[in-house]
């Protein structure tokens, strides 16, 4: 029986670690050396597509190509793995609703203004779900209120505008919430309602690029889960930086349940809540910069 | 003051930045880091931490943390101290290491604990002594700190150990030589699995050994009605496969299906881990349902894929699952995750036959590009007549049109006339241009007149398709359209008329490739450099020299490696391209040094780079020093290896300062 990779060309550690730091110097994502065969595994199609025979001349094409930058996204797009799904992580998302949604509604009630921001929303699910979220609490009708998701990957926001999405990104899906908030268009397939969507927006943004993060609005809360995974420790201190300076005083960060701010400093407080651990940006003195 | 700043989290906050704020250098520094440890708040404690390992007067505050583990009752502070003495480094050992003569039992544990976090080899003596101390906290807490920093002498100890008469002890013990990946005498681990205190950790050790009797132990286990049991022995198996060849593996995978067959229940036992949280349960869980060769877990070990680190193992089990296997996967594409259902569409490749073409057209409608990429390949695969027809279309899609040529080669031998006409009708309907260059490289003389017409389009990217074509299809027509589209006033016709050049060689080639070596843009001209060196024209070679000194790296890259395809690399083009400011253009030059005119100064030259700030390029100097055969090298070989920190540079150096003894 053939192998799967059979006639592929094999990646050199020395090609490897080039690649690998040249990916690191556009987005900060880090990639192990124990993860080699995975990046070969999904840098092949990109050989394939650009006719190249060997990883050394598709590092060569990265530098010099006309096209580099745009190979260069499409490199990082391979890599970096855009699994989601509606209503992932249900516990956490219980304690938004029943512990922080309340004290975001006390807290913006003069300015009836709520912003999230879903950073590495990858195709939408996370976005949406907030949104959904919020309509559920039946407390932000007439507010304004926005859920920003920002991606690396300009083809993952294109799936994440168009809002259909089929049965694997909708298995953690409650029926109700199926049914309220989505619309059939095909054969297992559904699309966001309206109303949701436009609560949603998308942009895109590298996590690692301190001064195009202005573009980012204030937040009062940012879900950045299993995002950092792919960072180093001075990835992760600059992007939290970059999130910390989104946040509003005494917004809330949220990560996945496998990651943590220990040894990266504190300039975050951690929150008990109930049903979760959560991250907060220090209120500042005297409560300026509300 | 404000409320905030009242409130305790506000206090919490001007406590943490007043101490963020404090000069390490400040002669009051220690104390008031110090005070910091004892703080309410772990965040305080861990801002006086980090402050203490700024202060300069390092034995002082060594010092100072020792006496404050001594503080009974302020467990916050002692554990601030432990952390702050674990990050001083060597400084810190000598009073750990006289603490741990301290009549307090739980100072000296705390010592032993300390120790084995900084990890210093010199302090194994040390920690051994300890563990002959009174207290059995103390004795546990060494045998800890051998597992995590030990070497041959610490192995021994623990191994002694196996048999105490105290549990924690014995659990320690295995945990340790588990850590220090050292295998004891495998009839002393195999009595130790039968002991319920310390199964698990003897279980995990077992995976150390090769496969036989170890694996079918640890398989047996896989019966046990207790979860974090049978989790032990799928993190052992899991490790046994790591890295093992396709003998050993199958060896394995055999004991292994031998044992797991009479395990009632098995099958959900193992699709229970696939699902689980660790990522080493996960790992064994793979291997298992790969010797089961059940069927029916495929979904299952797809999904595991989610798991970048399994990637390999995942595609190597599902290998293993079978035909069965694969058409369950296959059923289950539109639930699976992306992951699981790119490494699905991967095991499906290997099942396609000439019926499979609508399964596969049906997985086109997928967004995703890799999982589409794989489809292009099966259908590639399939031999079938039928395939060229979706083939074609894809040709019109960027992404995967260089994918679906080269399947619609693989059909071609099969099936050339049919997918000539469809490519043909492609051409005539103007799917894309993408069809044009596969109809010139298989319809051959007599797609000439097409290529022709075409060659006059309005179209820039059909012209360039056609001239590119024509090329391949035939040598003298292409080089008649070749030097026509050289006048074309779309750089990319004339970067396709200069590969086309590349590709016919000769004279006539050479002279029209010296124009476009002067061509006004960038992208003809990094074309035409690479086309001289296709093309094998010389008389371009002073062109080509007088790019090696370009600021653009691409193009003196190139024409470096042009000149060394031409084999008319001088020693002064060689020297500039060794100092020029890219790194790549030097590694481009590197492997010129070797030939015969360069020898002489090449030694010299490739010594010298031995020192440049880029690891690549010291790898690269390694391997053609190492290629050249001069022992007179040695000396600076060994010199620079002495000195390198790179761990693949090491290696460069290491393999050269071989090949050069050993001749």
């Amino acid at each position: 029986m053939p192998r799967f990779d059979e006639g592929r060309p094999e990646m050199t550690l020395e090609e490897f670690r080039l690649l690998r730091d040249h990916v690191y110097a556009h987005c900060g994502i880090l990639i192990h050396e124990n993860m080699k065969f995975v990046m070969e595994r999904r840098l092949w199609p990109r050989l394939e597509a650009l006719g190249i025979q060997d990883f050394g001349s598709y590092h060569r094409y990265l530098r010099y190509d006309a096209q580099r930058s745009a190979e260069l996204e499409a490199a990082v797009e391979s890599l970096t793995t855009h699994e989601t799904y509606f209503f992932r992580e249900p516990a956490q998302l219980k304690a938004f609703c029943e512990e922080l949604v309340p004290i975001l509604e006390k807290r913006n009630a003069h300015t009836r203004r709520l912003r999230l921001w879903s950073a590495g929303c990858s195709s939408g699910e996370e976005a949406y779900t907030l949104a959904m979220l919020l309509k559920e609490s039946g407390r932000f009708d007439d507010w304004d209120v926005e859920v920003l998701g920002t991606d690396l990957s300009r083809r993952v926001l294109a799936v994440a505008r168009r809002a259909e999405y089929g049965p694997s990104a909708l298995r953690a899906t409650p029926p109700d919430l199926l049914e309220r908030y989505f619309i059939p268009v095909g054969v297992n397939r559904v699309r966001v309602r309206d109303d949701v969507k436009a609560w949603v927006n998308f942009g895109h943004h590298n996590l690692s690029d301190v001064a195009g993060s202005q573009l980012v609005p204030r937040s009062d809360v940012v879900f950045c889960r299993n995002v950092m995974i792919y960072f180093d420790l001075a990835a992760r201190r600059r992007v939290l930086g970059v999130i910390r300076d989104r946040l509003c005083p005494g917004g809330y960060l949220l990560l996945g349940h496998a990651e943590n701010l220990l040894s990266l400093g504190a300039d975050f407080e951690l929150v008990h809540l109930k049903g979760d651990l959560v991250y907060r940006r220090p209120e500042l003195p005297g409560g300026e910069g509300r | 003051m404000s409320d905030t700043m009242q409130s305790p989290a506000g206090q919490e906050e001007a406590r943490y930045r007043a101490l963020q704020a404090v000069d390490p250098r400040a002669p009051s520094a220690l104390e008031t880091f110090t005070t910091g440890l004892h703080d309410e708040s772990w965040r305080v404690r861990h801002a006086a931490a980090e402050g203490l390992r700024r202060v300069p007067d390092a034995p002082g505050v060594t010092a100072r943390l020792i006496s404050v583990l001594g503080e009974r009752g302020e467990t916050g502070a002692r554990n601030a101290a432990a952390e702050a003495l674990a990050g001083m480094g060597p400084v810190a050992v000598p009073p750990l290491v006289h603490l741990l003569e301290h009549e307090d039992p739980d100072q000296r544990k705390l010592a032993a604990d300390i120790l084995g976090q900084l990890g210093r080899p010199e302090v194994e003596d040390v920690l051994l002594r300890a563990l002959s101390d009174d207290d059995l906290n103390v004795r546990v807490a060494a045998a800890e700190a051998l597992g995590r920093m030990g070497g041959d002498a610490a192995a021994r100890a623990l191994e002694g150990l196996l048999d105490a008469p105290t549990l924690l002890l014995r659990l320690a013990a295995l945990e340790g030589l588990a850590s220090l990946k050292r295998a004891p005498p495998l009839e002393r681990v195999m009595a130790l699995v039968e002991d319920p205190g310390v199964q698990r950790s003897a279980l995990r050790l077992l995976g150390l050994y090769a496969p036989g009797v170890a694996t079918e132990r640890i398989c047996r286990a896989l019966a046990s009605p207790v979860r974090s049991v049978r989790e032990a022995a799928l993190v052992a198996l899991g490790k046994q496969a790591v890295g093992l060849g396709p003998y050993e593996r199958g060896e394995l995978d055999a004991v292994a299906r031998s044992v797991l067959s009479g395990i009632p229940g098995v099958t959900a036992h193992v699709a229970q881990a696939l699902d689980g949280d660790d990522v080493r349960v996960r790992a064994g869980a793979l291997v298992a349902a790969g010797a089961l060769g059940e069927a029916s877990l495929a979904v299952a070990v797809a999904e595991v894929a989610r798991e970048d680190r399994l990637l390999r193992e995942v595609l190597f089990t599902l290998g293993q699952l079978g035909p069965e296997g694969r058409r369950l996967l296959l059923g289950s594409m539109g639930t699976l995750s992306l992951p699981a259902r790119t490494v699905a569409a991967e095991a499906l490749v290997l099942l396609v036959d000439s019926t499979s073409v609508p399964e596969l057209c049906a997985l086109l409608e997928w967004a995703e590009d890799d999982l589409r990429a794989v489809v292009v390949r099966a259908l590639g695969r399939t031999h079938s007549p039928d395939a060229v027809a979706p083939l074609v279309e894809l040709l019109s899609d960027p992404t995967l049109s260089a994918m679906a040529a080269r399947a619609l080669e693989q059909l071609t031998v099969a099936h050339p006339l049919e997918a000539l006409a469809a490519l043909e009708a492609a051409v005539e309907q103007r799917t894309t241009p993408a069809a044009v260059a596969v109809l010139g490289r298989l319809g051959g003389a007599r797609v000439l007149p097409v290529l022709r017409r075409i060659a006059r389009d309005e179209d820039a990217s059909w012209r360039a398709a056609a001239v590119e074509a024509a090329g391949r299809a035939d040598g003298e027509a292409g080089l008649e359209l070749a030097r026509g589209a050289l006048a074309d006033e779309s750089p990319k016709v004339r970067i396709a008329a200069v590969r086309s050049l590349g590709q016919q060689g000769g004279r006539e080639a050479a002279t029209f490739l010296g124009l476009a070596l002067k061509d006004e843009d960038r992208g003809v001209r990094v074309a035409a450099v690479e086309a001289v060196g296709v093309a094998g024209a010389k008389e371009r070679s002073p062109d080509l020299e007088a790019l090696v000194r370009h600021g653009d790296g691409a193009l003196a890259m190139l024409a470096v490696r042009a000149l060394t395809k031409l084999g008319t690399v001088g020693t002064g083009v060689l020297w500039d391209a060794l100092s020029h400011h890219d790194a790549e253009v030097v590694k481009a030059a590197l492997p010129a040094l070797g030939s015969a005119e360069a020898s002489a100064d090449g030694a010299a030259l490739a010594m010298s780079l031995l020192g440049h700030p880029r690891w690549d390029v010291r790898v690269a100097a390694a391997r053609v020093l190492g290629g050249m055969g001069r022992p007179e090298c040695l000396p600076a070989l060994q010199q620079a290896m002495s000195v390198e920190q790179d761990a693949l540079a090491q290696v460069a150096l290491a393999e050269a300062v071989v090949r050069l003894s050993g001749r």
